[in-house]
């Protein structure tokens, strides 16, 4: 951080060139990174970056200067930088900077440096060997052991002095099972905005064993039929088809350019009555979590869209400075002091619904349930959406049957909400692992309950199969 | 002015004790980043930024450190780091660094001098006017988003303990935004345009504007055709998807570790014999060229599928000593934050000799894929390959109309064995790492509609 001082003089430097707005942002961000790969420990990283980044604002025009140094003729210099590219006649003075509590507690119980990095390589060492001695179908194994502790600090001229500390653990891992000239690949991984209770709380062997599981009974799936199914789509991380194909339509740069389906649209009917969304920024332990945002914002909880009627957008300061909001929802994010913040979204969910889980699948004559699937992709303007499913099962009479490979679900995001037809009672978030990639990465988490879409297209190699309602 | 490759040798040389190898790494990058909307400059960044990476060997065991902070107390505290991490590792005979080889003296064409002199003012203009291009195409175009330029002047300065010691510097210029079209039926739409060079003359506004704005419009209110097995033109952004993929499961490294859907197949056939499979680091202007790879080994070209037949894989050095031959100098670095790893530096597949529209008047009846999206779909490891696609339906060798709401779904290896044609019209595509592609047409590829 840097001295409330320093930070005025800086703040008055941006200032001078008659902008409305200035701001500081400083980063420290440690990590430690262990990769493991074809039975040896490959990679152990470690990584330093600090430094800080001066935004002023003209109006609408935003200016930006980052600078690796926190010293004082370096800030300087960022600050002249940003202040001499834009020009205006306001003459912002700054207020006294007053630092922000958060009541927001995310407990970190177990210091990073309470285990010894042998013994998080150990962790590593221990999937392997008990990948490999699950069965000889698995041929390669690979895993990882990532730790980050994000440090920031935002100091503006409208007295603003905020911090927040982001710490992370994660652990990732995945097999590649082969037979007869098949290969299959399986990956999972858990992490958390969290220190190493992490690991009393998962157990890597139990996991890998069930990556291992799922890889060994895909060599033996069936080509995915092609064309229109019903799907039933897994809780926790099968929520990331909301985050995708509606959570993103839902952020504020593409509303304010008129980009997303859903511009104009608050207190308009949206999706099903059963669907209400909302993106959390405030739950302890997970990896979307903030005390305050990368603009300074308080985190909150945002209801999107309340039984099937779309209430809010997610603002970041840019973005509602804009359209003359009082304030934004919290969710300005960056990437590093690298980058100018804008409008993402932090935990994502679609609620609970009535069902049970098992009843879904029962009450569906024939179609595909997705087990597991890698991460999602969507267009905007329209929200079509495609994923792939990574461990799939073919529905046929209310029962799970044969695997079936090579699936692509593809459909568009805003006609989905409105068909879910059975929404489950089991909502889960995902394991922790996700990130989103929207030029800028973010750790994000999302989640939803099992649920099911009467009718999707789904992509694969196999001839088209008849039928699809439940 | 700091002398940097003179400082990465004194790290080298500090770190260098009791037969450890090291290699060091600094970047010195200058960035701008300008974004317009509806005329009006929206955001505009410019600031340098760089730190150091330093890699320790220790009896074939690897730590890496890496920070932005150049001073020397985090200079020494990074190299400890480093060497600390090291004894985590597993020790591997073949963890190495390469030998120094001397650096062919050849213009790469990757640095444009007059870059840094390009007024901001000119900048802000050309992206002005790539939106302009972009609305002022047809009615229906209307909103741009990420109307985005950014270019980059990066200065690399390696050494190690070897005796290696060298730098190079390397311009970028890029500019991309993506269409929005709605037509009167309430139809939406979104394509992008993009360039990018070595040089700030080659983007051409109109090109990009034009890129984004037609395909955007062509495949409004596009339907799904009904599910079959048929022909594909791929337009470059879906066949660089693909070619990607391919690329992955011809490193060294997936088939030491066995990952590739290409494994053990080397001296076969692999595709048709259209298809010849190329990596060169020392393309001339490739956005990806440098005269060194990011373990100081010269770049090279590689032939690595030549008219179907399978001949060689790219490789680092790590990889090369594990087959017992030399690295084709492939080994990428994301900057000073990351360890040397194996992967494709301009890879693209040899352009023939048609033209996009003659490749269309051959097809009867077939599907030009202009936009599709994938997320793990295309899987070099299973060879799976399937992804969403939208574009135009052809009828005996005309277009007839726009196709939207479909998948198309085959597999790698039948994808390269069903090339039937291959474009004139190679463009290196800057979006998966620096893959090229020209017009393809694929046949027997499954088409998931209705």
């Amino acid at each position: 951080m840097i001295e409330k001082e320093l930070a005025g003089k800086i703040l008055r430097e941006a200032l001078k060139t008659g902008a409305d707005l200035a701001e500081i942002y400083v980063e420290d961000v440690t990590s430690t990174q262990l990769g493991f790969d074809d039975s040896k420990l490959e990679q152990a990283v470690h990584g330093a970056d600090r430094g800080a980044g001066i935004r002023v604002f003209f109006g609408n025009l935003v200016t930006y200067a980052y600078t690796d140094s926190l010293s004082e003729n370096s800030l300087l210099d960022a600050a002249h930088a940003a202040a001499s590219a834009g020009a205006s006649s306001a003459k912002t003075q700054l207020i006294d900077l007053t630092e922000r509590k958060s009541p927001l507690v995310y407990p970190v119980e177990k210091e990073l440096d309470s285990m010894r990095i042998e013994d998080k390589a150990a962790i590593l060492h221990r999937i392997d060997e008990t990948a490999r001695a699950y069965s000889p179908l698995i041929v390669q194994v690979f895993g990882s052991y990532g730790e980050r502790v994000r440090r920031v600090w935002i100091y503006n001229s409208t007295g603003l002095m905020a911090h927040d500390e982001r710490t992370f653990v994660e652990i990732r891992m995945g097999v590649v099972a082969k037979k007869n000239g098949t290969m299959q690949r399986s990956f999972r991984g858990f992490g958390g905005q969290k220190g190493l209770e992490l690991l009393d709380d998962n157990d890597p062997t139990a996991v890998i064993t069930e990556v291992a599981e799922s890889a060994i009974k895909m060599l033996d799936a069936i080509p995915c039929p092609a064309g229109e199914m019903t799907v039933v789509m897994p809780n926790g991380w099968g929520g990331v088809l909301f985050h995708e194909a509606c959570g993103h339509q839902m952020e504020a740069d593409f509303i304010t350019k008129g980009t997303s389906a859903y511009a104009g649209k608050v207190g308009e009917v949206v999706a099903s009555p059963i669907i209400t969304a909302i993106d959390d920024g405030t739950i302890p332990g997970r990896r979307g979590s903030l005390r305050f945002d990368d603009d300074g914002t308080p985190a909150q909880r945002t209801v999107l869209i309340e039984r099937g009627v779309l209430k809010e957008y997610m603002w970041d300061l840019v973005e509602a400075r804009r359209v003359g909001r009082e304030a934004s929802t919290g969710n300005g994010r960056r990437e590093s002091y690298r980058h100018m913040p804008m409008p993402r979204m932090t935990n994502t969910f679609i609620d609970n619904g009535e069902h049970d889980p098992q009843e879904i699948i029962e009450s569906t004559k024939r179609g595909i349930y997705i087990k597991q699937m890698a991460g999602g992709q969507a267009e905007l303007a329209k929200g079509d959406f495609v994923f792939n499913a990574t461990e799939a099962y073919l529905i046929e009479e209310g029962k799970l049957t044969a695997p079936v490979r090579g699936a692509t679900v593809f459909g568009n995001g805003p006609a989905v909400l409105k068909e879910i037809d059975m929404l489950g009672n089991d909502l889960a978030l995902d394991p922790g692992m996700g990130i989103c990639g929207k030029g800028q990465s973010a750790r994000v988490s999302v989640g939803q309950p099992t649920l099911r879409i009467p009718k999707v297209q789904v992509g694969g190699t196999d001839e088209p199969v008849e039928g699809v309602m439940g | 002015m700091t002398d940097y490759l003179e400082l990465a040798k004194a790290t080298v040389n500090k770190a260098a004790q009791n037969g450890v190898e090291v290699e060091v790494i600094i970047t010195q990058d200058k960035e701008t980043q300008v974004r317009v909307s509806g005329g009006e400059v929206e955001q505009l960044s410019q600031s340098g930024s760089g730190g150091m990476g330093v890699r320790v060997i220790q009896d074939g065991r690897t730590g890496y450190a890496y920070t932005s902070d150049l001073s020397d107390d985090s200079i020494e505290q990074t190299w400890r780091t480093a060497t600390e991490l090291a004894q985590v590792a597993t020790p591997d005979a073949y963890r190495g660094l390469p030998d120094p080889q001397p650096i062919p003296d050849e213009d790469l064409e990757i640095w444009d001098a007059s870059m840094q002199d390009v007024p901001t003012d000119r900048k802000i203009e050309l992206l002005r006017q790539i939106e302009q291009a972009t609305l002022d195409y047809d009615e229906r175009v209307v909103a741009t988003q990420w109307c985005t330029y950014q270019d980059a002047t990066s200065h690399v300065y390696l050494a190690n303990s070897r005796g290696f010691g060298g730098q190079y510097g390397r311009t970028t210029a890029a500019a991309y935004l993506m269409a929005v079209a709605r037509d009167a039926d309430g139809h939406a739409a979104t394509a992008f345009g993009v360039g990018a060079s070595n040089f700030f003359d080659d983007l051409n506004a109109e090109d990009i504007g034009h890129e984004a704005a037609s395909k955007s419009i062509s495949i409004l209110g596009g339907k799904p055709v009904e599910t079959h097995v048929g022909t594909v033109v791929l337009d470059h952004f879906v066949g660089a998807q693909i070619i990607a993929a391919i690329s992955g499961a011809l490193t060294a490294e997936s088939w030491q570790k066995k990952r590739s859907f290409l494994l053990d197949r080397m001296g076969q056939t692999v595709g048709s014999d259209m298809v010849t499979l190329l990596d060169n680091g020392r393309m001339k202007r490739g956005l990806a060229s440098a005269p060194f790879d990011g373990e100081g080994v010269p770049t090279s070209a590689t032939r690595l599928v030549d008219e179907g037949v399978l001949q060689n894989l790219i490789y680092d050095s790590y990889s090369a000593r594990k087959d017992n031959r030399a690295s084709t100098g492939n080994a990428q670095r994301n900057g000073h934050r990351g360890m040397p790893s194996l992967g494709p530096s301009n890879f693209y597949i040899q352009p023939g000799n048609m033209t996009r529209d003659e490749i269309i008047a051959g097809v009867e009846k077939g599907f030009l894929v202009l936009s599709g999206m994938q997320t793990g779909g295309i899987d070099p490891v299973t060879g799976d390959c399937s992804m969403s696609a939208a574009g135009l339906w052809i009828e005996n060798g005309e277009i007839t109309g726009p196709v939207d709401g479909v998948t198309i779904a085959t597999t790698l290896n039948d994808f390269l064995m069903n090339i039937t044609a291959v474009g004139n019209d190679l463009r290196m595509m800057p979006l998966f790492g620096i893959i090229g592609v020209p017009t393809l047409r694929v046949d027997h590829v499954t088409i998931g509609g209705s």
